[in-house]
């Protein structure tokens, strides 16, 4: 039996003691992790392929502030555009649902809006059932699955922002966009029932390349300054990000509380490491007795620990990659979450931290027997 | 003999164990009579049995044949509960290693046994008191057992033992860990609660000096007595 | 106290090296509960706060905020002169139509932009809402392009300061006073002159309605009138009602403190079982002793749990302790309903710290119980077994 046997042995010689401190090292990793998760996701747009050409006007006053429908034609004419819809956010209440629905409802001009959506799936007919039925609408795979819709089912909307209700047919159902949950209609449909007011909400505009998008920006900010109806442009991302920015301090304070709770698991776990370590005093001692030098028995304890961190971290860490991976998180948080995943930096942090949760746990102990002569060693027994 | 006379009465007691794979015979077919007021030492070398003895009679141990009365009751019938009722009023328990709480003081730990009873806080105040100036510590009644000498802590003991009157005391090599100069003293002790205060004492031992403070002797070898 | 109780604190303490990391672990989720609640409560207790019992609220009916509704003036002008309104001594009636208008505008220090609610009232509206009072400068002047804004916002946008302005829409906004709100939800709102407000943002709408009505046997009255008339599709209910329904921000921060506290509740929970875990184990003797001299099992599993659950009181108390030291602390976030920054503070109430301290000894409790358990089945011969 070598030294690599003996550390083995003696781990599993107290079980429970084994299993408590692999658990709370586990549970630690994994709320770190699901904790990093949820805010990469809350603080970090997700994409897909569309978002990098996608640029949102919005009026300068607030995104709550209308837009003028005349403005279209101008955008259109704007160099280095590629196609130009309204979007324009409905925010009503589906059928049965009583503050909140957790997708979202946009008027659009099918005719223009398909290149803006290049990353969905809609069949050809589909589409065309669509562009010619102006109370008809296309919907996300997402909302269908949940709520359990087909093609020619009605989605009647209760009107929140706007002043009337909305009664659509399903003419198509689409995928493949970060987001497969939204609803769209007609802007037309929306505009008869308000009696034409001539009113947009932003305007999505798609540029030739990624590369045009800061200066087709510009051109859009420049065209209507000074114009009645100012308006912002920005790029996709920087919109989303500016949603994050209206968190304000409880971004930062979701941020410290997560400090908080790794802070105090960590300080849980490395107190149940050493108390697990230490309870090797007495063969530590013998082992001294028997010729070891320092070097070898901190060799002992470094492995002790960084076994049981590592054990953890697998568990922890693993279990949180496996468990993200396998359970719909859009349908357990309404909504909230969509894809929750967790990438490799996460898991490199994770196993860096239990590193770390290694060697601290490892210190208290080292320090212990260094000082701790072969007799006292001996005379421990609790 | 009695079983009036005889407070303790132990017929064909057997006691096997297993350890592991083996069958251990700690007590085979012990039968022994102890009349009250006696100051008993049981002696033999170490598996002989002797400690194993000593806690049936004690009720912390159970036989796996025969039985053992203690005051007429056969303790080997009684359950968990009522055991814990019975060592409470009937027996004091002297250790070797003093089993003192440390985080109690003298009287606090004296004062233990009697929770248990119906007393109140005057009379269990009483209690403790004659008991400890029965061992001659009335004066460190407020100490913790770190701040007792070795000698100091087996008195606490031996009056946390006497406290609740128990006509019977069994002591468990109480004078293992003590110097010799405090073992004449608690021997002197136990002695004198066998001879004036009429207890009858129990005591395992492996020291002949301190065998020789008891009124009769009895040795045991490999589970059997040997006299 | 009682002996066995003075057991189980002694000991607790005496062994307070070892425990303190456990206590410390407790502490810390306490702390990350009651904070989060506490937000949550400051977020309800905001809202909660506002309005005059006395007041009616009318909104269009389907919106769930005054900020998303819109009235016609045709509206207005039916309404307006209902009997069960009250009058005011020159006559006409105490009803106020207010403009909201959600503005984007920049926080102080760069520190990104956010959305700020305007709200465009008249003299009857700023009487309508005792609770408004002016902290500094003056009141805007109807006609002109004047804002007074929450003292509590004019601390984190920029241009909030008296006489400086801002560009909203095509005009230039010149702020004139600061208003506070007591702690209600007008500590989030800037008032400007209704009339202002719907030319600025080209509004021909109206957001909202607040009425006094003569008594509240004319108001049950004035709320069954207008909501049963299909014309108007207005929902009526009383001020205060409506904003203590405001609450939607709240819910994801409960969930959150919820759901850590759960999780973290779990590490927790290692680690008190291995404290007490450890307790028993250099405990055997000691246990043992006890049983000998006639303490019951039940009697050890008591004295642990006692044990257990006051060190977890312990970390509970010192969280709490860290807590409300977060008191009354003022913070902001973007309300859910208004879609606006709202101003608000964290609320540490004494139900709240009840509910820390329960939720601590109640992980002291689950730790403890299996380590206590285990205490009680240690054969009681493990007493007398020599070194």
């Amino acid at each position: 039996m070598n030294l690599s046997g003996f550390v083995i042995r003696n781990a599993f010689r107290n079980r429970r003691r084994l299993l408590l401190s692999v658990s709370s090292v586990a549970a630690s990793l994994f709320l770190l992790i699901t904790l990093q998760v949820a805010l990469r996701e809350l603080t970090n747009p997700i994409n897909d392929e569309g978002s990098s050409l996608r640029i949102i006007v919005r009026s300068k006053v607030s995104l709550a502030q209308p837009l003028p429908a005349r403005q279209m034609p101008i955008l259109e004419r704007i160099p280095g555009v590629v196609a130009v819809s309204p979007f324009t956010f409905f925010g009503g209440l589906y059928k049965g649902d009583e503050k909140f629905t957790s997708f979202a409802q946009f008027a659009v001009d099918p005719a223009r809006t398909l290149p803006l959506i290049s990353d969905a799936k809609l069949p050809r007919a589909q589409y065309e059932a669509w562009l010619a039925d102006r109370t008809s609408c296309i919907v996300g795979q997402m909302t269908v699955d949940r709520y359990g819709l087909k093609i020619g089912d009605r989605m009647p909307f209760t009107g929140q922002l706007y002043p009337c209700d909305l009664d659509l047919k399903i003419a198509g159902i689409y995928h493949g966009t970060a987001d497969d949950r939204n609803v769209m209609f007609h802007q037309k449909y929306l505009d008869e029932l308000q009696g034409n007011p001539g009113m947009v909400g932003t305007w999505w505009v798609l540029a030739a390349s990624a590369a045009d998008v800061p200066f087709v920006t510009d051109r859009i900010n420049k065209a209507f300054a000074n114009s009645s109806a100012e308006v912002r442009a920005e790029s996709e991302r920087a919109f989303v990000l500016g949603f994050v920015s209206m968190w304000a301090n409880i971004k930062t304070l979701i941020g410290g509380i997560s400090i908080v709770v790794v802070f105090a698991l960590l300080l849980v776990t490395v107190s149940t490491m050493s108390m697990a370590i230490r309870e090797r005093f007495r063969e530590l001692a013998i082992l001294k007795a028997l010729g070891f030098r320092r070097r070898e028995l901190f060799a002992f304890i470094l492995a002790e620990s960084f076994g049981l961190a590592m054990g953890g971290a697998v568990l922890g860490a693993g279990g949180a990659w496996v468990l993200f991976r396998s359970i719909n998180i859009q349908n357990l948080t309404n909504g909230l979450f969509l894809m929750f995943e967790v990438t490799p930096q996460m898991l490199g942090l994770a196993f860096s931290v239990a590193v770390l949760l290694g060697v601290l746990a490892a210190l208290a102990p080292m320090w212990t027997v260094a000082r701790t002569s072969v007799v006292q060693g001996l005379k421990t027994l609790d | 003999m009695s079983d009036r006379e005889n407070i303790v009465s132990i017929r064909n007691l057997s006691k096997i164990y297993a350890q592991g794979e083996i069958q251990v015979t700690a007590l085979h077919d012990i039968s022994l009579a102890i009349a009250a007021g006696e100051f008993l030492t049981l002696m033999g070398p170490s598996g002989s049995g002797k400690s194993t003895l000593l806690h049936i009679i004690a009720g912390v141990d159970r036989p796996t044949s025969g039985e053992c009365l203690v005051q007429g009751v056969d303790v080997t019938k009684l359950n968990e509960s009522q055991l814990a009722d019975w060592r409470n009023q009937n027996v004091g328990f002297v250790f070797q290693t003093f089993n003192l709480i440390p985080v109690l003081t003298a009287f606090e730990n004296v004062e233990l046994p009697l929770l248990l009873t119906r007393l109140g806080p005057a009379q269990r105040r009483r209690q403790v008191h004659a008991a400890l100036e029965l061992v001659g510590l009335a004066d460190r009644m407020h100490h913790l057992p770190k701040q007792l000498s070795g000698g100091q802590e087996q008195r606490v003991a031996i009056a946390r033992a006497l406290v609740t009157d128990p006509r019977l005391v069994v002591a468990d090599e109480p004078t293992g860990n003590l110097d010799s100069h405090s073992a004449q003293e608690v021997l002197g002790i136990l002695q004198s609660l066998s001879r004036q205060a009429g207890k009858t004492v129990i005591m395992v031992t492996h020291d002949p000096k301190a065998a020789a403070f008891g009124s009769r002797s009895i040795h045991l070898e490999k589970g059997e007595l040997t006299n | 106290m009682a002996l066995p109780i003075r057991y189980s604190l002694r000991n607790a303490l005496v062994r307070w090296r070892s425990t303190i990391a456990t206590v410390l672990g407790i502490a810390l989720v306490v702390f990350v509960f009651v904070l989060l609640q506490s937000l949550a409560a400051g977020i309800e207790r905001s809202s909660g706060n506002t309005g005059d019992p006395r007041n009616l609220m009318v909104v269009r009916k389907g919106s769930t905020a005054e900020s998303a509704s819109l009235i016609s003036r045709a509206t207005l002008q039916e309404i307006r002169y209902f009997p069960e309104i009250a009058r005011h001594e020159a006559g006409d009636p105490i009803i106020s139509a207010d403009v909201l208008a959600l503005v984007n505008l920049p926080r102080r220090n760069n520190g990104g932009e956010a959305n700020v609610l305007l709200r465009g009232v008249t003299p009857r509206g700023r009487e309508l809402r005792p609770q408004v009072h002016l902290v500094a400068g003056r009141w805007f002047e109807p006609g002109k392009r004047e804002v007074v804004v929450s003292a509590k916002l004019a601390r984190r946008f920029a241009n909030f300061d008296i006489g400086e302005s801002f560009k909203s829409g095509n005009a230039t906004l010149t702020v004139v006073g600061w208003l506070a709100g007591g702690g209600s939800a007008f500590d989030s709102e800037c008032w400007l002159d209704a009339d202002e407000c719907r030319s600025i943002f080209e509004r021909d709408m109206y957001s909202s309605f607040l009425i006094r009505p003569v008594d509240a046997a004319a108001g049950a009255k004035l709320i069954a009138r207008i909501e049963a008339d299909r014309r108007f599709k207005l929902k009526v209910e009383k001020e205060v009602e409506y904003y203590r329904k405001q609450t939607m921000t709240a819910a994801p921060i409960k969930w959150l403190g919820g759901f850590l506290a759960v999780t973290m509740s779990i590490g927790a929970v290692f680690a008190a079982m291995n404290t007490m875990y450890a307790a028993v184990g250099a405990r055997t003797r000691e246990i043992g002793t006890l049983r000998v001299l006639g303490y019951r099992r039940r009697f050890v599993v008591v004295a642990l749990l006692v044990e257990g659950a006051f060190l977890a009181l312990l970390g509970g108390v010192l969280g709490c302790v860290l807590a409300f030291h977060w008191n009354g602390y003022t913070t902001a976030t973007m309300g859910f309903e208004t879609f606006s920054e709202i101003v608000f503070e964290f609320r540490v109430t004494p139900g709240l710290i009840a509910k820390g301290l329960i939720f601590a000894v109640v992980v002291g409790l689950i730790g403890t119980a299996l380590p206590a358990i285990r205490a009680s089945r240690l054969p009681v011969i493990a007493a007398l077994k020599s070194l």
